[in-house]
């Protein structure tokens, strides 16, 4: 599989990865487990940074001629 | 005027045609590509983004919600069997005490986890019961048994120094 498919198919798995760190914050702090909602905000954090740079690197490999 | 009318037929299909040369399937399906990425990534960061705030204001509650400690009662006033009502951790919580019949202390939040009702400790059956629509928790634990209630209540943790208990915690989510 080539870096720009491997790029293009993984923003769809951060986004479910940002999906359930969502929901994990949500119940987390109503639940007040604070450890809950700090672990899922880091983790939403870290995928949605990979998630950029793999939408960069798709974005150069699309678009370049 | 039949040429006339042939010219014009002719300019008319040129135009069709270049209205079907306009629909290249191709570079569309692949610009709908490109757009359907793009608002996926959008998503992406915004949903990742979205957490944020509930850190933020995690945070933020931990730091003037620092872990109160509350005397309750003294270890004598209150017979195995009996129950107590105070609030914690401010004033608008209520909570129960319960000295339960094998001499052990738990307390909760008493807000009935379904519509809020106040829960009573029930001394006959060892079970803390929520009038309103009959819901049952286990004294022990604080997990629902019957009844509507779905979650837990709130767990106090309790610190028994000096002949006194004290409220020195709490935990909403307990196994
Ligand atoms: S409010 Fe307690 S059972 Fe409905």
């Amino acid at each position: 599989m080539d870096k720009k498919r491997a790029a293009f198919l993984s923003i769809f798995l951060f986004i479910a990865v940002n999906v359930v760190s969502l929901s994990n914050a949500i119940e987390g702090y109503y639940g007040h487990e604070d450890e809950r909602v700090y672990a899922a905000v880091t983790v939403a954090l870290v995928s949605t940074i990979l998630a950029t740079a793999a939408f960069f690197i798709w974005k150069k490999a699309e678009y370049k001629k | 005027m039949t040429d006339d009318k042939k010219q014009t037929h002719h300019e008319d299909d040129k135009d069709m045609i270049k209205l079907i040369d306009n629909l290249n399937r191709k570079d569309d399906v692949h610009l709908n590509r490109r757009a359907f990425l793009k608002a996926s990534f959008g998503a992406t960061v915004a949903i990742g983004l979205a957490t944020t705030p509930f850190g933020i204001f995690t945070f933020l509650r931990d730091e003037n919600g620092e872990v109160k400690r509350v005397e309750i009662t003294d270890i004598d006033d209150l017979a195995i069997g009996e129950s107590r009502n105070f609030n914690y951790p401010t004033k608008n919580e209520p909570a129960i005490l319960v000295r339960t019949p094998e001499d052990k202390f738990v307390a909760y939040n008493n807000k009935c986890t379904h519509l809020q009702c106040p829960v009573f400790y029930e001394h006959k059956e060892n079970v803390l019961l929520c009038p309103c629509h009959k819901g049952y928790f286990n004294v022990d634990s604080g997990q629902p048994m019957a009844g509507p209630p779905q979650r837990e209540l709130p767990k106090i943790l309790l610190e028994i120094k000096d002949g006194k208990v004290y409220a020195v915690g709490r935990e909403v989510r307990h196994g």
